[in-house]
């Protein structure tokens, strides 16, 4: 198959359009969403007072608006009118200002989404290696698992795992087709996923950073560095084969 | 903050030295000097530049890159090249890039003619482009709000609206969603975008993205033409441009005057032009005939009918509503005095002011209005320190509150709010307390025993102490509202401040009517003649509602003002209304108390059809023109007064509106020397002018403010202190204009959280208000910083009004 | 090279901790430091002549000198949004060894007069954000952090601050929106963020690596750091390789390295067979090389000279079974996704490309579209608020430079599959982003 033909699939909209809300009026019957009034908008107390930390960390309390978002998030499973309401309402601010914030980074979700978050990578460095045939197998993979979400992410940082995903912030690659499959029974399973394959336990490919007694996994190409002779001490690059 | 002090500097644009104030935009510079640069970003009104749009990129000696010169300050010896060939193609290249996605459907746009995008791309842009790339297609305009249609297709993410609602109006409800191309303006969760303000954002779109739901499909560029008015809606006076097509008005427009309204204007001036076309209008005289029907009659049966009133010499009396125009108040004045031989006419009617409370002596009213301690609008946005005192800008002079939001987000200005009723501007503030309902001046009493170095509550102790520490400029924003007990307290607290003659300080009073200020100089009160001069003290307007209840005032004059509507003690005016045996009106509609009473209605002209003057709150005389040819019958105000004066045997000496204005400057010594022409289109304000000197001075100190009054006891059972409020919304001109149905004011009961958890009433629930046998319905408004104890009420509103209230004490319920 | 500064034995088990990183003398260059006048601290970075780690390249000391003196409200604020596409080399610095960078935070702030920093992580690296809360828990209890530090006086308060998935708030003014709770678009330059930048106070915004980096400076001197690497780019560098090589990964290299001893000589190359078809040096925004570069020594001046740049230091390597096109579209994709759409040039410039590259695919274009293309991109550079425009405009600007004929024959075959099909659906190609 050529190159070419190898675009990702795109949820179109039957308007033509991709981005939800561009089509939306406003509710005319519908107040004007200002601040809300702490009088009439019940906030549950644990996520008021992490809000509210986080607050307390900076000079300036609406920087917290992302880590409240966060908080948010977590709290509702995404960032719905209510979620924001919340945090509009402890932090003083209005909903349409943290609407704002939140729709313009990745890691919000202003629509319901699944429960267990799983980014795989599609940027350049990773689709070399075979990123987009990894995404078409995870979607497949994750069909029918209605607690699944696959998102084709931009660079993850991790690169060097390549092709990798981050499956509920664990970082894992590099992975084959047939990853796609554990992935999804370790996630059901509530195991740590791929736990072979997690970044946390690598080795760095510097040959300069390894140690004796590393217990964890060689940097691709290097299995035999890290698992047979361990390096000890500097090496020089020269002398690296 | 005071303010910066302007350099002058040269530099060189496209080979010419032009000079600049130092600090200033490269493209306001270049402006100056002839010089266009394109842009659409850019709006000095909207505070920092954001130097999103690109489109005003320069080249500028010794920096390699070219630079936008909408965020470039000037500086001496800048050598600037806006004509070279790489300018030119980033200007193309600007141009064809926002035509990548906006539709060239300019025929069919309602900014077709009057679009920057349209001039830019034939000025600008290369003429062709080479997108051929399918654009977005969206549904097409869409509702914001009730009056604001957006069309996403044409925007360009100019940032400018969502920039005006987040840092102007301050009220953050209008916003970017998402990111990059698929950036796009809206709301939270489709709430629409209502706020005082947001007319705003259709005067700034550069495109046809956001147009006015009112004048879409109205009329094109070619076929209007502009007129320069005031609006007279509420006493901060803004400058509006009416966009006026066969004598109609179709639309209002800011007409910037830094010095008044900074180029804003609020949704009730914009929109409520609606009022002048609509049937509701009265456009003919209206006699009620023997059924006690009101009916079209000629002019002369309504003359003769009102001229009835020379029968009632020494028992008539007569309002002066806050429209009205200095020369009508002046010209209403003499009839009163000269032809009516009645001392009975008076203009201060505020809403909050009840039967029974103290007048304002005319002693108290010079030195209040004394020159030296006059506050300019633009001081607002200077001083070090504002307080704000016993009234809501945003409801009271909205223009003023985007005013003080500039001067504490842009300057650092201390805001300080001493209030019955929470405050829109308490975000805003360094420090708000809260006062009881109607007890402001007891309030002023503590503060100026706090600022003398007396006992006082810790309230007053602070906010003393936050005026003695927050510079020398010191602006004193005050309500009429406070009434007139509080006064020799305000004037004393000025004294302590020292804010006579200080430049950048002083007191700034928001009057409840429009033209407020200029009625009074006119000499429409009970106890001052035009320019304050002494007279033998008249009723004020709550004693005439009790004579005229009594039967001793008989005829009333009511010059554009509905007292059943308008003023408390409802009860009271529709007694004297119903006794009175002439009830003389001029109004432009029929509001419930002229509907019920009114003997003979003259039709009255609206802000676009005046000719006169008016002064704004801070003194400065402005002028209002006719924008468009009164309707049908209606007649000039100053007319149909010359002709009353007639028959009540005075001759006024004027002919035409012109000659009206000089009558008055005749008989106000401070306006000597004032003149249309000077006045022109800006206004000249005459504390500043040499006869300013000519105010008389007050004959004795001011009264010493009395001890502060002990603190409302707590009532129980039930029974709340209530306070009223009036919403920019209460007017009749709101209520008939189509457009703002959706605004028109309901009683809305302000409650404490406290107070409703205790009745167990719910937010948005039906309450019931009683007081003496008055019993209102409403609807719940809980709101954190109402004092517990405390509620506030709607007046000025045409049902369930707290106009009925006559006591401090209600006693409310679930309903 | 001789000594690694940064990678030393990184995988040391525990070095993530207190006690392991004080084994290794770990704060011995804070206690070191805090013995100097600030002045001779910000004297020796001066002389390290480090640039930044984090894509621009602009010598820390200087940047560091720009800050006004005096108490006063500043901020030091560490970029740890690590997103260029290819990178990750912060990533395994701060998980392995987080107080390198803290201890390089103090040091700095120190030096600067600065009593608050932050560090601005990106929200996808969740278990580095743990190690560095860790690592900041441990470091105030043990003193290094909070009120007057180790007896000095000076005093540090360090929050660490997730981001949500943004690639612009990698661009410092645009981090700066976001850490105050923004949108993170870039704001308007100047005011550059030395004098106005978070909360309006004075700010310095420097890279993980830069920062970390600086412990190893006050410990061996500016002076000694200097002359490691090449001239103009001192000292080593943390390089980030991936794609198709054999051994992708982090490695510590002394700039002025050859580029074909990084690519064969550390990272294997290609896989057997295969042959370098082009690399980007320094990330997805640099533009490309090709395999007659390979000899290019790695360091700042160098790459800039050949018309692309040393970034942040990421390699990504694509060999000859990808085509030009492919890579071309990866990015276009990226970019657009990326764009905030603050400026005109880069949201509609970076769109227009997209859907022009969706043009070619379905077979609508023909190769005289490729000049219109590559005009595209000269109008976005240099125009733009802040360099994201460019940063894709100019890999793609050399790919379609350099790679003319491979785009010529795709677009060809592109219409003849297109023609060969029935008529395919091909309204709104606005692919951007797979989500």
């Amino acid at each position: 198959m050529s190159a070419i033909d190898r675009r990702p699939p795109v949820r179109r909209y039957e308007h033509g359009s991709r981005v939800p809300g561009w089509d939306d009026a406003v509710d005319l019957t519908k107040p004007p969403a200002t601040v809300p009034d702490p009088a009439t908008t019940p906030v549950p107390e644990e996520l008021r007072r992490a809000i509210e930390a986080e607050m307390a960390k900076y000079p300036d309390a609406r920087s917290a608006s992302i880590p409240a978002l966060h908080l948010a998030q977590r709290h509702h499973g995404w960032c719905s009118p209510e979620a924001i309401q919340q945090v509009a309402c402890v932090m003083r601010l209005t909903p349409a200002y943290l609407t704002s914030v939140a729709s313009f980074y990745d890691m919000f979700a202003l629509q319901p989404k699944p429960r267990h978050d799983v980014y795989v990578c599609t940027n350049i460095s990773c689709s070399l290696l075979g990123a987009d045939e990894f995404y078409d197998a995870m979607c497949h993979a994750a069909e029918g698992h209605g607690d699944i979400g696959v998102r084709g992410f931009e660079c993850l940082g991790a690169c060097d795992i390549g092709p990798m995903a981050s499956v509920n912030g664990e970082y894992v690659g590099p992975l084959d087709l047939d990853d796609a499959r554990l992935i999804v029974e370790d996630i059901e399973a509530g195991r740590p996923v791929l736990e072979h394959k997690q970044l946390r336990r690598r080795a760095v490919a510097d040959a300069h950073g390894r140690v004796e007694g590393f217990d964890g996994i060689a940097p691709v190409g290097q299995e035999d560095a890290v698992a047979g002779s361990p390096v000890s001490g500097p090496v020089n690059p020269e002398e690296t084969p | 903050m005071p303010r910066p002090e302007q350099k002058i500097i040269k530099l060189t644009i496209d080979g010419r030295e032009v000079e600049a104030v130092e600090g200033s935009m490269l493209v306001d510079a270049a402006k100056a000097a002839d010089v266009e640069i394109p842009y659409f970003c850019y709006e000095p009104k909207l505070g920092q530049p954001v130097g999103a749009c690109r489109m005003c990129l320069v080249e500028i000696e010794g920096i390699p890159k070219l630079q936008t010169s909408c965020s470039t300050p000037v500086r001496d010896g800048m050598v600037v090249n806006t004509q070279a060939a790489r300018v030119k193609d980033a200007q193309n290249s600007i141009v064809e890039f926002l035509l990548v996605n906006h539709p060239l459907d300019c025929p069919v746009c309602d900014k077709g003619g009057e679009c920057p995008l349209q001039d830019i791309t034939f000025g600008w842009g290369k003429g062709r482009s080479r997108v051929i790339e399918p654009k977005r297609h969206f549904v097409k305009p869409l509702a914001l709000s009730p009056l604001i249609a957006i069309d996403r297709e044409r925007c360009i993410l100019c940032y400018r609206c969502v920039r005006f609602s987040q840092e102007i109006a301050e009220d953050w409800q209008l916003i970017f969603t998402e990111r990059g191309s698929h950036t796009f303006v809206g709301t939270h969760d489709g709430h629409p975008y209502v706020a005082p303000f947001s007319g705003n954002i259709i005067e700034l779109c550069p495109v046809g993205a956001l147009t006015s739901q009112p004048y879409r499909f109205r009329a094109r560029p070619w076929d209007i033409e502009g007129a320069g008015g005031i609006c007279t809606l509420c006493p901060s006076q803004c400058n509006v441009e009416f966009t006026v097509r066969d004598d109609k008005v179709l639309r209002v427009l800011s007409r910037e005057n830094p010095a008044v309204d900074d180029g804003w204007l609020c949704d009730k001036g914009r929109f409520a032009y609606q009022s002048i076309h609509v049937d509701e209008r009265i456009t003919t005289p209206l006699l009620r005939d023997e059924s006690g029907e009101l009916r079209p009659v000629p002019w002369d049966d309504a003359l003769r009918a009102a001229g009835a009133i020379a029968e009632h010499r020494g028992r008539a009396a007569a309002l002066v509503g806050g429209q009205a125009t200095n020369e009508e108040a002046f010209l209403l004045g003499r009839i009163v005095r000269e032809g009516l031989e009645s001392r009975d006419i008076d203009s201060r009617l505020s809403p909050a002011v009840r039967p029974g409370d103290a007048t304002v002596e005319l002693d108290l009213a010079r030195a209040l209005a004394a020159p030296a301690l006059q506050a300019t609008v633009a001081d607002l946005e200077f001083a070090h320190t504002v307080l704000v005192v016993g009234t809501e800008p945003l409801d009271d002079s909205p223009i003023l509150d985007l005013r003080i939001r500039k001067g504490v987000r842009r300057h650092g200005v201390q805001l300080l709010i001493a209030t019955e009723r929470p405050s829109a501007l308490d975000p805003n503030a360094a420090f708000s307390v809260r006062y009881a309902p109607r007890r402001g001046a007891a309030f002023l009493a503590d503060l100026d025993g706090a600022l003398a170095g007396g006992a006082a509550s810790p309230e007053a102790a602070q906010l003393a102490n936050l005026l003695r520490g927050g510079g020398e400029e010191v602006v004193i924003l005050w309500g009429e509202a406070l009434g007139a007990e509080a006064l020799p307290a305000l004037l004393s607290v000025a004294d302590r401040l020292g804010l006579a003659g200080r430049a950048g300080a002083g007191l700034l009073e928001v009057p409840s009517g429009a033209n407020g200020r200029g009625i009074r100089e006119a000499g429409a009160l009970p106890n001052a003649g035009p320019g304050y001069s002494e007279v033998t003290a008249g009723r004020s307007a709550a004693e005439i509602a009790t004579a005229a209840a009594a039967g001793d005032v008989t005829a009333l004059y009511l010059f554009q003002v509905d007292p059943v509507r308008e003023l408390p003690g409802r009860g009271t005016w529709e007694r004297a209304l119903a006794r009175a045996e002439l009830v003389v009106a001029h109004a432009a509609v029929l509001t419930e108390g002229i509907a019920a009473h009114a003997t003979v209605v003259f039709p009255a002209e609206s802000h676009a059809e005046k000719e006169g003057t008016i002064v704004h709150p801070d003194g400065r005389v402005q002028r209002l023109r006719s924008a468009i040819k009164r309707p049908n019958h209606v007649r000039a105000g100053w007319q149909v007064l010359t002709d009353i004066a007639r028959a009540v045997g005075v001759d006024l000496h004027v002919l035409t509106a012109g000659m009206a204005f000089r009558r008055l400057v005749e008989a106000v010594p401070f306006y000597e020397g004032l003149t249309l022409e000077a006045i022109g289109g800006r206004g000249v304000r005459w504390p500043e002018t040499d006869a300013a000197s000519a105010l008389p001075a007050a004959r004795t100190s001011p009264p010493t403010p009395p001890a502060p009054a002990a603190p409302l006891a707590a009532p129980s059972n039930g029974r709340l202190h209530a306070g009223v409020y009036r919403s920019i919304w209460a007017s009749p001109e709101v209520d008939v204009s189509p457009s703002l149905q959706f605004t028109v004011a309901e009683q809305l009961v302000e409650l404490s959280p406290q107070d409703a958890a205790a009745l167990g009433i719910e937010h948005g629930a039906p309450v019931q208000v009683a007081q003496n046998g008055t019993r209102l319905s409403g609807r719940a408004a809980i709101r954190t910083g109402v004092p517990a104890g405390t509620l506030f009420l709607a007046a000025g509103i045409a049902r369930d009004s707290a106009n009925a209230l006559t006591d401090d004490v209600v006693e409310v319920a679930k309903g | 090279m001789t000594q690694p500064l940064l990678f030393d034995r990184i995988d040391e088990p525990g070095l993530n901790t207190l006690p392991v990183y004080e084994r290794r003398g770990g704060y011995g260059a804070l206690r070191k430091a805090l013995a100097m006048p600030p002045e001779a601290i910000i004297e020796e970075i001066k002389q390290s002549a480090i640039r930044g780690r984090g894509g621009a390249g602009f010598q820390m000391g200087m940047k560091a000198s720009f800050l006004p003196k005096g108490e006063m409200a500043k901020y030091l604020v560490c970029n740890a949004d690590e997103s260029e596409p290819g990178t990750f080399k912060d990533r395994e610095l701060m998980q392995k060894s987080p107080h390198t960078l803290i201890e390089g935070m103090i040091i700095t702030t120190y030096a600067t007069g600065i009593h608050h920093a932050f560090i601005y992580i990106r929200g996808e690296y969740q278990l580095q954000a743990d190690i560095l809360d860790a690592a900041v828990a441990e470091a105030e209890a043990a003193g290094y952090l909070g009120e007057n530090i180790l007896g000095s006086g000076h005093s540090l308060r360090l929050v660490v601050h997730r981001g949500a998935g943004a690639y612009i708030c990698g661009e410092e003014t645009g981090l700066l929106d976001s850490l105050e709770g923004k949108r993170g678009n870039p704001r308007l330059k100047p005011p550059f963020p030395a004098i106005e930048g978070l909360y309006h106070g004075p700010t310095l915004v420097n890279n993980v690596e830069t920062l970390g980096t600086v412990p190893t400076i006050i410990n061996m001197g500016g002076a000694e750091y200097a002359k490691i690497g090449a001239p103009g780019s001192t000292g080593t560098k943390l390089i980030s390789v991936s794609g198709d090589v054999q051994r992708p990964g982090n490695y510590e290299i002394e700039l002025g390295t050859s580029s074909r001893e990084i690519i064969y000589g550390l990272c294997g190359g290609p896989k057997p067979g295969r042959t370098v078809k082009m690399w980007f040096p320094g990330g997805s925004s640099s533009p490309v090389l090709l395999e007659q570069d390979l000899d290019l020594a790695y360091d700042f001046d160098t790459l800039a000279k050949a018309g692309s740049m040393l970034g942040s230091g990421a390699i990504i390597v694509v060999d000859d079974s990808h085509s030009a096109f492919e890579v071309m579209q990866k990015v276009v994709k990226f970019y657009a996704h990326e764009s905030c759409g603050k400026c005109v040039p880069c949201r509609e410039g970076t769109n227009w490309t997209h859907k022009f590259l969706a043009r070619i695919a379905s077979g609508e274009a023909t190769p005289m579209d490729l000049d219109i293309l590559a005009s595209v991109q000269t109008q976005i550079i240099g125009n733009c608020l802040c360099v994201l425009g460019d940063a894709m405009a100019m890999p793609v600007g050399s790919i379609v430079a350099k790679f003319r004929d491979e785009l010529e024959a795709e677009i060809e075959a592109a219409r003849e599959r297109a023609n060969a099909m029935p008529a395919v659906e091909t309204e709104h190609l606005v692919a951007i982003g797979a989500h």
